[in-house]
């Protein structure tokens, strides 16, 4: 099997690309993380402004999982900002799979998405892996990523609801 | 002391892009800043704004050594999880050092917070370097959780040549 398209993903494919994110994050162990609905998928990525874009891998029907999927990879990505040099494309998520790999539909994934970030004039893509995942770590260091938790020292932090809630009253 | 803080117009980029090398030089990389305040008032107050960012700003009679009133920034911008939805994303937080310990810091962060929550955002999310002490215990005593160290994430991009070349073969 060779051949797939990668194109924008449309409202229609919500509940596949839902599919594939709890996919993503069984392979990451946090599965049951995974509380958002396709609604607010739909919502969040086909409204007036969109908090994210997405481009999806699809087969021919001849060629679906065994499932009966046709829709067998996606990336998601948006676009943020670095004080320094100007806008960013962020790669949030990005998976083919299983049955799929091998055949190339990541690299070309990533080329398009590269592809995008320099027709938007980004200055560069960023993305986070976690630190055990070392057949990812390598795809991209192949590829010429730089590790800034290593290089820089950068640790990513979060600040869950309920202390933004506190932090917001708090005023 | 008293202080306000407000939304930034085109007319603050010049003040926030003199705040944004100040803390380049805090995070020890001044030379790393290319951006002009042009650049940043294009991309922020277009009707398709990269950024929004937040400004406090000080009266006449408490302006600093060199005559400025506008003393420290919030610059942020909203980003997606898939696992859980819409997140606001802290990208710089300075306040000059003569305009510390008044709480400015404080009342930066929590109105992000709230714009944060207005805007539905289950988290907020921003990066901090491994040295920078004041900043790790800051954030931690407002319920920041360090992911790199809990979760293994690990920062990586590509960019300039390394971007280019992805690019090149793409579709």
């Amino acid at each position: 099997m060779a051949n797939f398209i990668l194109r924008k993903a449309e409202p229609k494919d919500v509940s596949d690309i839902l599919r594939l994110i709890k996919e993503l994050a069984k392979y990451e162990e946090m599965e049951d993380q995974v509380i958002l609905t396709e609604k607010e998928l739909l919502e969040d990525g086909f409204g007036e402004h969109p908090f994210y874009h997405c481009v999806v891998a699809e087969v021919p029907k001849e060629h679906q999982s065994r499932e009966g999927h046709t829709v067998v990879g996606f990336a998601m990505y948006y676009f943020t900002y670095d004080p320094w040099i100007g806008k960013l494309l962020y790669l949030e998520d990005f998976y083919v799979m299983k049955e799929y790999r091998g055949y190339g539909m990541g690299s070309e994934i990533l080329k398009k998405l590269s592809h995008t970030a320099v027709k938007t004039r980004c200055s560069s893509m960023h993305f986070i892996v976690a630190e055990w995942n070392k057949p990812s770590i390598e795809f991209y260091k192949r590829r010429g990523a730089s590790d800034l938790s290593s290089e820089e020292g950068w640790r990513l932090f979060k600040i869950d609801k309920q202390y933004l809630v506190k932090m917001s009253s708090e005023e | 002391m008293n202080y306000t803080v407000r939304d930034s117009t085109p007319g603050d980029c010049k003040d926030i892009m003199r705040l944004i090398v100040d803390l380049a030089e805090y995070e020890k990389m001044p030379n790393e800043v290319k951006l002009s305040h042009k650049e940043l008032e294009a991309d922020g107050f277009s009707s398709n704004p990269f950024f929004k960012c937040l400004v406090a700003e000080v009266p006449e009679e408490f302006k600093s050594k060199e005559g400025h009133t506008i003393v420290g920034y919030g610059f942020y911008f909203f980003t997606y999880c898939t696992w859980k939805g819409r997140v606001v994303y802290l990208e710089d937080l300075y306040v000059m050092p003569e305009f510390r310990g008044k709480g400015i810091g404080k009342a930066l962060m929590s109105r992000i917070a709230q714009i944060g929550r207005a805007q539905g955002c289950v988290r907020m999310q921003f990066t901090v370097l491994d040295w920078n002490k004041p900043s790790l215990d800051f954030y931690s005593s407002q319920g920041a959780v360090n992911l790199t160290a809990t979760e293994g994430w690990q920062l990586l991009r590509f960019e300039g040549e390394a971007l280019e070349k992805l690019a090149q073969n793409a579709n």
